[in-house]
């Protein structure tokens, strides 16, 4: 993983150069980091304007807290977390966190342990690309329901495809630990998913999926 | 271990996340697809898994707002300015 390990060395050069106030050097870690930062909000806010806001929150905490950061830990994930915090109290003052409890979403099971089938039309769905965007629309609304540990460990590493590892680093939990909820929060949206793809349209009649 | 060894409910709690990443020891990994050779239901649901991580895939924002740089940049500079 050298790649990573040099990434994180150069961005220890820009702290570096932050904490001796250099604002170039600041200037350079908002061009590294504000897309990133506005995803990983996006993903909390799911509007761009807060998601906009959000970003520029944790850009200047970023700028006056650096000095607490300690730099023999890895930058990403001291400023991933600051991000998350900025998106969260941007979600807070904005509407209550409703969560579902995620014990209903295991799927269930037979005596012998064997599953039930379930044969679904949202397999073959995801493989069409209109049926794929009403999915994905839908799922974005599922992500509001998850309590916000498992929401942050599914948009990280199935949204934003990072690095398990990375991921469990930033929410500072084990890699197990980090599994058992990214598993927990695929099965909630995979059986929304299937509830959706399942249900007939608003305006009434049979869903069908393309063939 | 015996094919026996995983049963559906052992596959879907246990071992998929494991399997999905590709961090999965070799033997385990043998036992687990001929299990999902020999056991439909099983099969159906990694396909569901899949096709969730597919759907979630597409929520990433696909571009940025224009300017967010200089925006972000322009409001901490001088916020902190004017505290300095
Ligand atoms: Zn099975």
């Amino acid at each position: 993983m050298a790649a990573h390990e040099d990434q994180n060395a150069s961005d220890l050069e820009l702290v570096r150069r932050i904490k001796r106030g250099d604002e170039q050097g600041f200037r350079e870690m908002v061009d590294r980091y504000h897309a990133r930062v506005y995803s990983l909000a996006y993903g909390v806010l799911r509007n761009s304007e807060d998601a906009e806001e959000a970003t520029q929150d944790a850009f200047l905490t970023l700028y006056r807290k650096i000095g607490t950061f300690d730099d023999s830990k890895k930058f990403f994930s001291w400023f991933y977390r600051v991000a998350l915090n900025a998106a969260y109290s941007r979600a807070r003052r904005r509407k209550p966190i409703t969560t579902v409890s995620l014990e209903d979403y295991v799927p269930r099971y037979r005596d012998d342990g064997q599953a039930s089938p379930e044969f679904a039309a949202f397999v073959d769905g995801a493989e069409d690309e209109a049926i794929a965007r009403d999915l994905a629309e839908h799922a974005a609304e599922f992500m509001d329901e998850l309590p916000p540990p498992y929401r942050d460990a599914i948009w990280m590493v199935d949204v934003e495809e990072m690095k398990p590892a990375d991921v469990a680093d930033v929410l500072e939990i084990s890699l197990a630990a980090l599994k058992s909820r990214l598993h927990r929060a695929r099965l909630f949206v995979r059986q929304r998913l299937l509830e959706v793809a399942a249900a007939p349209p608003a305006g009434g009649g049979e869903r069908r999926v393309a063939p | 271990m015996t094919h026996d060894a995983i049963t559906c409910k052992r596959l879907i709690l246990e071992y998929l996340v494991d399997y999905e990443d590709g961090a999965m020891p070799e033997d385990v990994r043998r036992d687990l697809e001929w299990h999902l050779e020999h056991c439909p239901p099983c099969l159906v649901f990694l396909k569901e898994y899949r096709a969730t991580g597919r759907t979630l895939r597409m929520l990433k924002p696909k571009d940025v707002p224009k300017n967010l740089a200089e925006a972000v940049w322009g409001f901490v500079i001088s916020r902190c300015r004017k505290e300095e």
